[in-house]
């Protein structure tokens, strides 16, 4: 029973992870269509805003959303020089996003060094019987469902939310409608970057804040998105538990290296049957 | 490969081992030109394959060299392995239909979780027979290539040798992939990068195409990668790592993309570029490769190349005109008068809606008949289900009798069922005597048959003239007869057009009802119209059709009264004066 609870717990707290690191992906990737490959860097340097901050004597819980801020407002800069010019060019959005990826690894990695720098997990660890576990996963596994919660309510119930949605969608008619349709993609670029950057700052104490810390995550973000399919934040979601537990599972009774490799040949495999991602046929909002 | 050689001569040995890496390098940027500039498969994959292979090499060279002597079993299981893992993940994209943008995602993907799991094979637990896979510090004492034979071993290669050794592998692979490329086969790669959908109307396998052309790739990077292992007697998971895949890219767009030699000439440059630039710059390789990335796409949107649009246009091969013969293709064409097309009891729902209910119509052979009906009358729908666009929710479609409800877009045109979409769908950067032969291709398969069909469709259609053009400089009434001419040159038996006279003047239309009216000679048409006046003048059967059900059916002339028809046309209003 208590090695259940423990188990329990870490499934949820992967599906929270995978949530979380794709949820800003969700919005750039899935509503944007915009491909950014250095989402992972993005949540990297959430990751050294935090330890930034917490290194000047900035308490955790402060540092965290001031990191989503920061990551933010480096998006705003992102999406004005890099990607607005490259709009509905996909692969070139691509390709230069890429090389942004590669220029703040090694920028970071100069201005920082290429070693590992930990943040010690805050709060202390629960204990079940012979098992235990770290409070701060359910610290992930709430902040996972309130930002799904309040991504989804921003972007269905409020009229921010549809004229983001109504810009990406149809720009001319959006602008026909008095829209400032460049404004609008900047600032839902910018929350996009935010929610990466939260990402990245609420994984610092558990992982190990490095130069490479967004290559970890990049790929299964990806991977999680694309699984969802077109309904972006409940697919987005699905995709999301499906994943992290499998990932989860099968690291627990293996090694995590054959979790990744699962989760990803899961992912592959559900493509194929599923091409349209598991949302492909729902008919949900968003 | 002639400069490679002759450079070779005047190197030194010490160079001609970077030299070699070079070639090596050059090898997989030709994959990946290959893949991406020729095929329009934008890959991460090739570093991996190229890694997957580089390993594959070191645990066959380390297990079985010291017995047989010889490392052409490695070098050949390296390519193999590659190829297969590039035709698995290929099977899996391409089958699951999955958009540009995912295969390089899902590429991007396997590459990073490679590196991953073979930098976490540290342990002495972690080897295959002799070999140690050596986590990060990476896989050593890989054999150099030789070729001896069992109680006989060869010389390993000298540095020398092993560069020529290279330099022939990269020619053979270049001569290889030009040969594909000039086949067939080739322009329907070239096809598929131009328009997806019309090659797959065409008669075309889009996916299996696709799995080809990866697979293909996959081995040349799969050879790169044999040959590196060869080469440095070392293997470590940095191939697979984020800046190692771009700086293919980078090479491939340096040396123009679709080139093929100037991924070569890329890999030379950027090498040689930043080997000069590593002196200054010791720490910072990774920031250039990334500056480079941004700067090209941001400044030279078209790559470095600007002359690449003109290579494209030039490298496609025009079908040669010598072979050009009359009568040949007389014979083709002509409908089996059969059972023609028939739909039993088909429904398509999306979500609660249904906008096909129920409808079973037949379409006999050799005969002409007009789908008509009021926007959402489900006349698109229908046309699609016939197409294979959709897939029915309910019922059958049978072609002469046998069921093809299942078949997919390409099948079906292989069938014998020809598909021309509303929106013109050709291809625009090829001349149009290229777009009938390659619909005529799809069919026949022999250059000089479809040579011949060509001939017979471009005077059929009247566009002798304009056969040297580029599709896209044509008029939209003649975009609409090329597309209606690609269809015929595969003489199907059945032709299905959407809203043929879209868009066109009232002459263009004047000229398409004889078209329309000569297609209906020599196969069953099926049109879907909205302009009453060229239904009207096409004097044939017509099927009305209202929210997903039919109507009325018969002659125009009959339908016109039938007040039913008048409410649907015109509106409520009607009905109100009117009774």
């Amino acid at each position: 029973m208590d090695q259940v609870l423990t188990i329990g717990v870490s499934v949820l707290a992967s599906m929270a992870t995978l949530l979380l690191i794709s949820v800003g992906l969700a919005v750039i990737f899935g509503l944007m269509r915009v491909i950014n490959l250095a989402h992972g860097e993005f949540l990297m340097l959430g990751a050294y805003a935090v330890l930034v901050a917490t290194r000047n004597g900035v308490s955790l819980w402060i540092a965290i959303p001031l990191a989503a801020l920061a990551v933010g407002v480096f998006g705003l800069v992102v999406e004005r020089l890099l990607i607005r010019p490259l709009y509905g060019r996909i692969l070139d959005t691509l390709l230069a996003t890429w090389g942004l990826s590669l220029v703040l690894v090694q920028a970071v990695s100069i201005a920082f060094g290429p070693a590992t720098n930990g943040i010690g997990t805050p709060l202390g660890s629960v204990r079940v019987g012979g098992y235990s576990f770290s409070q701060y996963s359910l610290v992930l596994i709430v902040m996972a469902a309130v930002t799904l919660v309040v991504v989804y309510l921003l972007f269905t119930r409020t009229s921010y939310g549809v004229m983001a949605r109504a810009a990406i969608q149809n720009p001319a008619m959006a602008r026909a409608l008095g829209i400032d349709t460049a404004r609008m993609n900047m600032l839902t670029f910018g929350i996009g970057s935010a929610l990466a950057g939260l990402a990245g700052a609420l994984l610092a104490p558990v992982a190990g804040v490095v130069p490479s810390f967004g290559q970890a995550y990049i790929a299964q973000a990806f991977m999680t998105v694309i699984v969802g399919g077109p309904d972006v934040i409940t697919g987005t979601s699905a995709a999301a538990g499906l994943l992290g537990g499998s990932y989860s599972l099968v690291s627990y009774f293996t090694t995590p290296f054959i979790g990744q490799a699962a989760l990803l040949v899961i992912a592959i495999v559900l493509l194929r049957v599923l091409p349209q991602g598991l949302s492909g046929n729902w008919r949900t909002y968003l | 490969m002639l400069v490679a050689l002759l450079v070779g001569t005047l190197a030194t040995d010490f160079q001609k081992v970077t030299l070699a890496l070079w070639v090596i390098y050059g090898l997989v940027a030709l994959s990946l030109d290959f893949v991406w500039g020729r095929a329009g498969i934008f890959s991460f994959g090739q570093t991996a394959f190229f890694g997957v292979a580089a390993y594959a090499y070191g645990v066959i060279g380390i297990n079985l060299s010291p017995n047989t002597g010889e490392t052409v079993t490695a070098l050949v299981g390296a390519v193999v392995a590659a190829a297969a893992l590039a035709a698995a993940l290929g099977y899996f994209m391409f089958y699951g239909k999955v958009g540009d943008v995912y295969v390089a995602i899902i590429t991007l993907a396997v590459t990073l979780v490679l590196l991953q799991v073979m930098t976490s094979t540290a342990g002495p637990q972690y080897h295959i027979g002799k070999a140690q896979l050596g986590g990060y510090n990476g896989m050593t004492n890989i054999p150099s290539m030789e070729f001896g034979y069992p109680g006989h071993p060869g010389d390993q290669m000298s540095q020398p040798d092993t560069y020529n050794f290279v330099v022939l592998l990269a020619g053979v692979a270049f001569f290889f992939v030009r040969v594909l490329l000039r086949s067939g086969f080739g322009r329907v790669i070239t096809a598929i990068r131009e328009n997806e959908l019309r090659t797959e109307l065409l008669g075309y396998d889009v996916r299996r195409a696709k799995v080809i052309v990866f697979t293909v790739g996959g081995a040349v990077a799969g050879l790169a990668g044999g040959a590196y292992a060869g080469w440095g007697n070392f293997m470590n998971p940095a191939p697979f790592s984020l800046p190692a895949a771009a700086l293919i890219v980078i090479y491939v767009l340096v040396g123009g993309k679709g080139t093929l030699v100037g991924a070569f000439i890329g890999t030379v440059a950027v090498e040689w570029l930043s080997t000069a630039l590593g002196g200054i710059l010791p720490s910072s390789t990774t920031l250039v490769v990334g500056a480079i990335l941004i700067g090209v796409v941001l400044l030279v949107p078209g790559g470095l190349t600007p002359l690449i649009g003109h290579l494209v246009s030039r490298i496609v091969p025009s079908p040669p005109r010598a072979l050009r013969k009359a009568g040949v293709g007389g014979a083709v064409g002509g409908a089996s008068r059969g059972q023609g097309l028939q739909t039993q009891g088909l429904v398509k729902m999306f979500g609660g809606l249904k906008a096909v209910d129920t409808i079973s119509l037949e379409f006999p052979a050799g005969e002409l008949h007009c789908l008509i009906g009021p926007n959402g009358a489900g006349k698109t729908t229908f046309f699609n289900l016939l197409a294979g666009r959709y897939r029915p929710t309910e019922g059958t479609i049978l072609l002469e009798g046998r069921p093809i409800t299942r078949l997919l877009p390409h099948q079906r045109a292989q069938r014998g069922i020809g598909i021309k979409l509303q929106v013109p769908s050709i291809y625009r950067d090829l001349s149009v005597q290229e777009n009938v032969w390659l619909a005529a291709f799809a069919k026949m398969s022999s250059t000089r048959q479809a040579e011949a069909a060509v001939d017979r469709v471009l005077a059929r259609i009247g566009l002798v003239e304009r056969a040297g053009s580029p599709a896209g400089e044509l008029s939209h009434g003649e975009q609409q007869w090329l597309e209606i001419g690609m269809v015929v040159a595969s003489s199907p038996e059945v032709i299905l057009l959407d809203e043929p006279t879209a868009g066109m003047t009232h002459e263009e239309t004047n000229r398409t009802v004889e078209l329309v009216r000569s297609l209906a000679k020599t196969a069953t048409v099926v049109v879907v119209e909205h302009d009453m006046e060229f239904v009207q003048r096409l004097d044939a059967p017509v099927t009305v059709l209202h929210e997903g059900r039919i109507l009325a059916q018969g002659r125009l002339s009959e339908i016109r009264h039938d007040q039913r028809v008048l409410d649907v046309y015109l509106g409520r209003t009607f009905r109100v004066a009117g009774s």
